[in-house]
């Protein structure tokens, strides 16, 4: 009934599966090294009093995917002071997109010298992330690399916060309700730090570590405004978290003037490419599950 | 042979299946670093199991019960069981589970490091194993089976296929451990992890169809084999359904903005029914190992010892 050739089968099968074993190398997809996140080094940054600024608007075209809601069930204290919260992937209002991270990726200055050839002191005081109403407050920030991050909880329960850096120290510390502030900081330039809550899943930030100050986050009207920017010219990056993955970027130009002012407009949306993110596999790129979410 | 024994080695491979469950929602929740430290959680033995606390710390406890059962169990065979080689195994569960806790404890002192975790999870199925080979070793259908001699002709041995066809579901087990913990409910699953774990599930369906196949044909009266084979096949089936609907939920999964009960479903589902399929595939392989006394020289069919 069976001959040798199943035996040829049989082993042909276990040969696939070690085949199957041998090919399991995932990778867990770090981010892309971005400039300004690369070695800086050499001479402290001197300002020369004419510095200049890098404005602009960060826009969303097509309409926005609407944040779904979250189930707070799981934490009583959660539900009771946050009882319709949403995600908070998508800030859009009238076309304008904010929660976006726009840094210099690289550039070269006036004097003929690269960014990255200075090196610039991280500022004294601290950024404080906060968790309240179970959400992080800021939703997307910027710190210097080796500048303290104040972390505090201002909810009646208790949180778990989670640094998941690549280039960074993983950090995974609880914070009960009532707690002193936590300190940390993160040493290594990286976009963007994702943060999360191990307690409560929903709970997401990024940090965008860089090596020198010239960052800024897009507020709600889609604006921001990255000042003190020594005169010369630039890549400047906006970069926002998308539905899911390492975030989208998109890229601009720039010439900052002595004591002028440049702008780096971005649009970010359907059209600009953010809406099928990749999938596992490709075949499921454009298939939505819309019976799956909670409403 | 003793009927509590068996009972009670019974209660320890339904416990650890719980807790292969346990476990399983523990990664699907993504809930393993909820309590950051290790053995105590937030330094108290039980702590306000407020949001992912719950499965976190809720796996904990059942992991410690299984202990203190296998413990007992150990000690339990010891003075009741006659059979010098099962109260070793004994012995060896007892070493397996003490592992097993070590390397929950690592899970979380490393933060979730993929190997210590992907080799949590496989000890977890190895355990599991060897509470379910108790559990048959010390069952009156396992001391009153008679072997029988079986001319095996040229083909390949049922006792081959089995043993094949368990080690290429443990391997597909590893291979499911690891892509579950290489990324997190927000994250997309490796493209080359989870095609080697489709293959896998190809590579398996087809050496469990042969193995299955192989005892229906040749032992079509001896329902203490066909038994364990066609609940193989039926689990093997399921689990291949779930499969397929643990590829969709958690496809979609990254795209939410909390792991959703559909995809967390499915996925311990899809777990647990691979420990069941396993289960089901190590009695068919020791039944095999009891009754079957192949010698291919011989002429004729089933014939007693």
């Amino acid at each position: 009934m069976f001959s040798k050739r199943a035996g040829l089968w049989l082993g042909l099968i276990a040969t696939l599966g070690l085949l199957s074993l041998g090919s399991a190398c995932g990778n867990k997809g770090g981010g892309e090294e971005g400039a300004g996140t690369g070695e800086s080094g050499g001479a402290a940054y001197a300002s020369k009093g004419d510095e200049g600024t890098i404005s602009g608007t960060v826009a969303y075209t097509g309409t926005a995917p609407e944040n779904p809601k979250i189930d707070t069930s799981a934490d009583a204290q959660c539900a009771s002071k946050s009882p319709n919260l949403t995600a908070e992937t998508w800030t859009v209002k009238d076309g304008k997109l904010g929660n976006t991270f726009v840094y210099i990726q690289k550039g070269t200055l006036s004097d003929g010298k690269s960014i990255t050839d200075y090196t610039f002191a991280a500022p004294a005081t601290a950024v404080t992330l906060d968790q309240n109403g179970c959400h992080y407050r800021p939703h997307v920030m910027g710190v210097m690399a080796k500048q303290e991050i104040n972390i505090t909880n201002s909810d009646p329960t208790t949180h778990n916060i989670h640094f998941t850096p690549s280039k960074n120290q993983d950090w995974n510390q609880s914070q009960p309700n009532g707690a002193a502030p936590l300190k940390h900081t993160l040493n290594a330039a990286e976009v963007m730090v994702p943060v999360k809550c191990n307690q409560h899943p929903w709970m997401k930030a990024y940090i965008g570590v860089m090596k020198h100050p010239f960052f800024a986050v897009s507020a709600e009207n889609g604006s921001f405004t990255i000042t003190g920017v020594p005169p010369g010219k630039y890549t400047v990056v906006a970069w926002h978290e998308g539905a899911t993955g390492p975030g989208t970027e998109k890229t601009a130009e720039v010439t900052v003037p002595a004591k002028g002012s440049a702008t780096a407009d971005f649009s970010f949306g359907a059209s600009a490419g953010m809406q099928g993110q990749p999938s596992s596999l490709p075949m499921l790129a454009a298939i939505e599950f819309p019976m799956l979410h909670k409403q | 042979m003793s009927k509590g024994v068996h009972r009670f080695a019974l209660l320890v491979a339904v416990a650890t299946f719980f807790l292969i469950i346990a476990g399983a929602n523990v990664t699907s929740h993504d809930a393993g670093l909820a309590v950051p430290d290790w053995p105590l959680s937030f330094g108290k033995v039980f702590p306000q199991m407020v949001g992912n606390v719950f499965w976190e710390h809720g796996h904990r406890m059942i992991a410690a019960t299984v202990g203190f059962l296998t413990i007992g169990l150990a000690i339990y065979l010891q003075i009741r069981e006659p059979r010098r080689w099962v109260k070793r195994l004994g012995w060896f569960a007892l070493g397996l589970v003490i592992v097993q806790g070590l390397l929950g404890g690592l899970t979380v002192k490393l933060l979730l490091p993929l190997w210590v975790s992907a080799a949590h999870a496989t000890l977890a199925q190895l355990f599991f194993l060897t509470t379910v080979s108790i559990a048959v070793f010390t069952s009156r259908s396992w001391t009153d089976a008679e072997p029988k001699i079986f001319a095996g002709g040229n083909g390949v041995s049922v006792r081959t296929l089995c043993v094949a066809s368990l080690g290429l579901i443990l391997m597909q087990l590893v291979l499911g451990a690891t892509l579950r913990h290489s990324a997190t409910w927000n994250e997309l699953l490796p493209t080359g992890l989870l095609v080697a774990h489709i293959t896998g599930a190809v590579v398996v369906t087809i050496a469990l169809g042969i193995t299955a196949a192989s005892v229906l044909l040749r032992h079509r009266e001896e329902k203490f084999l066909t038994r364990p084979a066609i609940v193989a096949l039926g689990l093997l089936f399921v689990q291949l359904m779930l499969g397929l609907a643990a590829y969709v939920t958690r496809a979609a999964s990254p795209y939410g903005a909390q792991p959703l009960n559909p995809m967390i479903a499915v996925t311990v589902a899809h777990v647990a029914c691979g420990a069941l399929v396993f289960a089901a595939t190590i009695l068919l392989t020791l039944r095999v190992f009891r009754v079957l006394r192949v010698e291919p020289r011989q002429v004729g069919v089933l014939a007693p010892a």
